[in-house]
């Protein structure tokens, strides 16, 4: 079977169109990248993120409302897998001020509980840790591991003699979270599928570090290509690179929120798959230019049109079998790659797309337009 | 054929020796069935036995066997180490980054810290927060702002600013060191196979732990504070008492039902000549024990592969009784010495329940070398306080032995020469300067507990491991089959051709990433999915060269011959620019990420080799042969 053999498209001809395809593309992402922004996971705002796995299937909207009423302010809640997943990610660092009160409550009401005449004192109170002080160093040891069983997180006794009585419980915002979400689901169980948590520190440096090394492949791109090819072929592969990752970003900016089948939050993975989707989409530009160059040689006199025009006529039938390979195996990470990979696969998914459209009409297109504009020849 | 026989030879080469480098994987993967079957039947057994046993008992009980099964035969062993490592987010783990709170450590390191002092501290917390500037420089700037110097609060009044800051950045290197000391530790304590705690630029810690199942337990191992003790060992009377009275009991409730070997073990009780079995039966705590008869100690020896199954007969209840309450039996820290076959000994100890004192009492610690004896030592320095105390303990317990004990296990165990006034004592006896330091770390654990935070958490459980493994291999295998359907529908003969080079590359990745000790993770397995999809390129460029030179009227060799050339130059640079991105993928990501980029880049050079020169092979034999070759 063959398919686009021997074609003889004027693509530079129409590229017209299809610079007005791209603007279009790129227009609505800038717009809805500057309205509606991205929506970030905790790896580059910080924050905790748990995904919980419930016994029976669960209603989350009705997890949205009442998570929302726990006091963390807007608690972004989803479903992780199917029905009986539920992730939630908060943006918070630590218990707010305001709950504070209703925390060390939970754990009041649990030591009365379990010993309802023992006597204590709260000695003290941090953002993310209380400290009881008991009568006796047994009894302390015993709450402790009493509390820890009950899903508290106490931590071990101090050592020295002077502490021995106190017992110091964690309060994080993804301790708050399991403990309303036991009460208020008693009947149905849950495990931890997972839990993260980011600092900000952290968040801001995996930013920083994932800009560089978008830039840093941008650049390394530009030197090889400007070394192996000539440098406005280097330039003209690294536009359409924009091109494709302004699109799939734009995408991502749009389309987030949208199906509870789609995690579109941008995190560690995402730009792992923006950086692979640079990677795919030079390479296919990459081999329309070498039958440029390739045709250069051969044909000295022709006119730069039709070498441009002839080259991604002759490499068609590999660029979209390629890319036909490459989307199948995206497509079933999309469906059956699980929620983890999710957004990673979706990005490659329309990366692929893009990818291919730009390398046959807009790499060579800006090639040709800066040559033609600058009334430079080109020679190999 | 001749001229074909070196490629032919390479390729297998190449393929043996990435099954042999797999092997171990498939051996691991049916020695983990045998033992879940074998940990069954021992469940089975252990609730036959006790029907109201616990989960959680059962749990440690099995957890107890299964080490010792793993560690008693060492093809298990071998196998283990060798195979395919699945990442934290496959088998499920905890991935921590801790860092050292370094406005903690100097509020603990300040003298006579004041209002002002506290005020500038409470500032360069919260500046820290969102500076890239450390806390120490933070802290410098703003006491110079101020017009003190740091010698007031750290250091002596004789050095100069500079002086004390480079100090200052070296407790707080010493604070990471000490609390990976701590952490690993415990961590081995707990029972966690193949952990990893390394060190992140100065202040941080990576910790790595596969498989755990409770991360809250996890959380309170690397978070509370270390408990250094003092405490006295037992003499040895007491001690072999004990461990005799332990050691006849198991005879008597371990004893095997065969009566035969009863009486052969009686008969030959008078001769007293035992086969190494026969002295397992006889002495079960001894065999795992070994104490040297001769010894003035009662310190015994305990093999790495016994310590499992010594742990699990000392637990049990009703070994437990014949232990007085207030002894526990404890194991040293590293291992003493090995075995002549390399394996490592650890040593245990009766010691006190109660200590004599903790080592809240410790202001300081230093290893040295004795200038006169040339001998390793170790200087601690106790407040006044602890002074006294330890002059009554040393004073009343000459010639005996105090075992230094931190979280539970014994770094040292030194002779009390003589009463020690003053709180500065000297310890010698180790083996080298290394040894030396360590106890210097472990001391300090007590006199400057190295407060760290956990600034990144990631725990995955083991449900959604197992299901990122079924998923993954699920897309696998789905986008293997669609890819190969598809190539032979469109290419036929040169589409099988590039299946089998497919087919290739997936072994040879594999191969490599074990050869490598590399760690398979999920956007690992979705590079090899990826790579699937790309890496038939090759061979579509190849092909559809070959379709075009066909086309120009050429012979088929002659095709062949220019479709591979013509198509190198393309394949060429359009690789080398993914594989670019893919170094760069691997500098700047962390575990997961780091695993998709060697996965990519691995993915890259062997389709190249099973494009390039395995189907070259294929088809220059077949074209030499005058087999037609259809592609399509």
């Amino acid at each position: 079977m063959r398919i686009f053999q021997n074609t003889k498209f004027d693509f530079l001809g129409s590229r017209k169109i299809a610079y007005a395809i791209s603007g279009a593309l790129i227009l609505i992402g800038l717009i809805s990248l500057a309205f509606r922004g991205l929506e970030y996971g905790i790896d580059f705002k910080g924050g905790t993120e748990i995904a919980l796995g419930f016994e029976k299937p669960i209603d989350i909207g009705k997890v949205r409302a009442e998570l929302n009423k726990i006091g963390l302010g807007k608690v972004e809640v989803k479903t992780f897998g199917g029905e009986t997943g539920v992730l939630v990610r908060t943006d918070l660092q630590e218990i707010p001020k305001d709950i504070y009160p209703k925390v060390v409550n939970k754990i009041e009401e649990a030591i009365k509980k379990l010993h309802p005449n023992v006597k204590y004192e709260v000695k003290e109170k941090t953002s993310n840790s209380i400290t009881f002080k008991f009568e006796t160093p047994e009894l302390a040891a015993q709450i402790s591991n009493e509390l820890f069983k009950e899903g508290f997180q106490t931590s071990k006794l101090e050592e020295d003699n002077a502490h021995q009585t106190e017992v110091v419980v964690r309060v994080g915002i993804a301790d708050w979270i399991k403990e309303n979400l036991k009460t208020m689901y008693a009947d149905n169980s849950f495990q931890i599928l997972k839990e993260e948590h980011v600092g900000p520190k952290i968040g801001k440096e995996l930013k920083v570090d994932a800009i560089i090394s978008i830039v840093l492949a941008l650049i390394v791109i530009l030197i090889y290509l400007g070394f192996r090819f000539k440098f406005i072929f280097a330039v003209g592969a690294v536009a359409a690179l924009f091109h494709d990752v302004l699109i799939t970003l734009g995408l991502f900016s749009l389309l987030y929120g949208v199906t509870d089948f789609l995690n579109l939050a941008i995190n560690i993975n995402v730009v792992a798959a923006f950086l692979t989707l640079v990677g795919y989409s030079i390479n296919d530009t990459v081999v329309v230019f070498d039958r440029v160059r390739e045709n250069f040689k051969i044909h000295k006199t022709a006119p730069l049109k039709d070498n441009i025009n002839n080259a991604i006529n002759q490499t068609l039938p590999r660029t979209i079998i390629t890319s036909m390979t490459t989307w199948f195996v995206t497509l079933i990470l999309l469906i059956f790659g699980g929620e983890v990979l999710r957004g990673f696969a979706f990005a490659l998914f329309i990366g692929v797309m893009v990818g291919t459209y730009s390398s046959i009409f807009v790499a060579s297109s800006l090639v040709y337009e800066y040559a033609k504009k600058g009334n430079k020849k080109i020679s190999f | 054929m001749k001229e074909f026989r070196s490629k032919l030879i390479l390729i297998l080469a190449f393929v043996a020796l990435s099954i042999y480098l797999l092997y171990p994987t498939y051996q691991d993967y049916q020695n983990t069935k045998k033992i879940e079957k074998e940990l069954s039947n021992f469940a089975v057994e252990y609730k036959a036995k006790d029907p109201t046993i616990s989960e959680a008992k059962l749990k440690k009980l099995l957890a107890f066997k299964e080490d010792s099964i793993r560690v008693s035969n060492p093809d298990f062993k071998d196998a283990r180490e060798k195979r395919l490592k699945l990442g934290l987010d496959l088998q499920g783990g905890m991935y921590l980054v801790l860092e050292v709170n370094t406005a903690k450590l100097l509020e603990k390191l300040a003298k006579d810290p004041d209002d002002t002092f506290e005020q500038i501290m409470k500032e360069a917390e919260k500046e820290a927060k969102v500076s890239d500037e450390d806390v120490v420089s933070i802290v410098a700037r703003k006491l110079k702002e101020k017009g003190i110097r740091l010698s007031r609060y750290f250091g002596s009044i004789r050095e100069s600013d500079d002086q004390i800051i480079k100090k200052l950045k070296e407790q707080e290197k010493d604070a990471v060191t000490r609390a990976i000391e701590i952490i690993s530790n415990r961590v081995n304590q707990y029972g966690v196979s193949e952990p990893s705690i390394q060190p992140q630029g100065a202040r941080r810690i990576i910790v790595e732990l596969p498989g755990i199942a409770k991360e809250e337990e996890a959380k309170r191992l690397l978070q509370g504070r270390a408990l250094l003790e003092f405490t006295l060992v037992k003499d040895p009377q007491f001690t072999f008492k004990i461990m005799n009275a332990i050691d006849a009991h198991l005879a008597e409730v371990l004893a095997p039902k065969d009566s035969a070997l009863v009486d052969s073990l009686a008969a030959k009780d008078s001769t007293g000549q035992l086969s190494e079995e026969e002295f397992a039966i006889k002495h079960p705590f001894y065999a795992l024990a070994m104490i040297n008869p001769q010894s003035q100690v009662a310190d015994a020896f305990v093999k790495q592969s016994n310590m499992a199954k010594l742990k699990n007969y000392l637990s049990r209840p009703d070994v437990q009784k014949l232990i007085p309450d207030n002894v526990r039996f404890l194991f040293s820290a590293k291992p003493v010495t090995t075995t002549k076959e390399g394996e490592a000994i650890y040593k245990l100890y009766l010691v006190n329940k109660k200590a004599e004192l903790t080592g809240g009492v410790i202001t300081d610690a230093q290893a040295n070398i004795d200038p006169q004896t040339t001998a390793p030592i170790v200087t601690m320095q106790m407040n006044a306080e602890g002074a006294r105390e330890w002059a009554r303990i040393t004073g009343s317990n000459i010639n005996k032995r105090i075992a230094i004990v931190l979280d539970g296990v014994v770094y040292s165990a030194p002779v009390v020469k003589g009463k020690i006034a003053g709180g500065r004592s000297q310890i010698e006896g180790m083996a080298d300067l290394d040894e030396a330091k360590l106890l210097e770390i472990v001391l300090k654990a007590g006199a400057l507990p190295a407060p760290i935070e956990i600034i990144e958490e990631r725990t995955v459980g083991p449900s959604l491991g197992q299901d990122s493994i079924n998923k993954g291999f699920f897309s696998t295998v789905a986008g293997f089959i669609l890819v190969a359907v598809f190539m032979v529908f469109y290419y036929r003969t040169g589409g099988a051709i590039a299946d089998l080079a497919l087919f290739l590359t997936l072994l040879f990745i594999m191969g490599i990433l074990a050869g490598f000790h590399a760690t398979l993770t999920l956007p690992g397995i979705a590079g090899i999915i990826l790579t699937i999809g790309m890496a038939v390129d090759a061979n579509v460029l190849i092909y559809e060269r070959i379709r075009e030179e066909l086309a120009t009227g050429k012979t088929l060799k002659a095709a062949v011959t220019a479709g591979f050339t013509n198509s190198y130059s393309a394949i060429f640079d359009s690789n080398i620019t993914t594989f670019f991105t893919g170094i760069i993928l691997y500098q700047f990501g962390s575990g997961p990420v780091q695993g998709f980029a060697l996965t990519l880049m691995i993915g890259i050079v062997s389709s190249l080799f099973s494009a390039l020169v395995v189907s070259r092979l294929i088809f220059d034999m077949m074209v030499k042969k005058g087999i037609k070759i259809n592609i399509g």
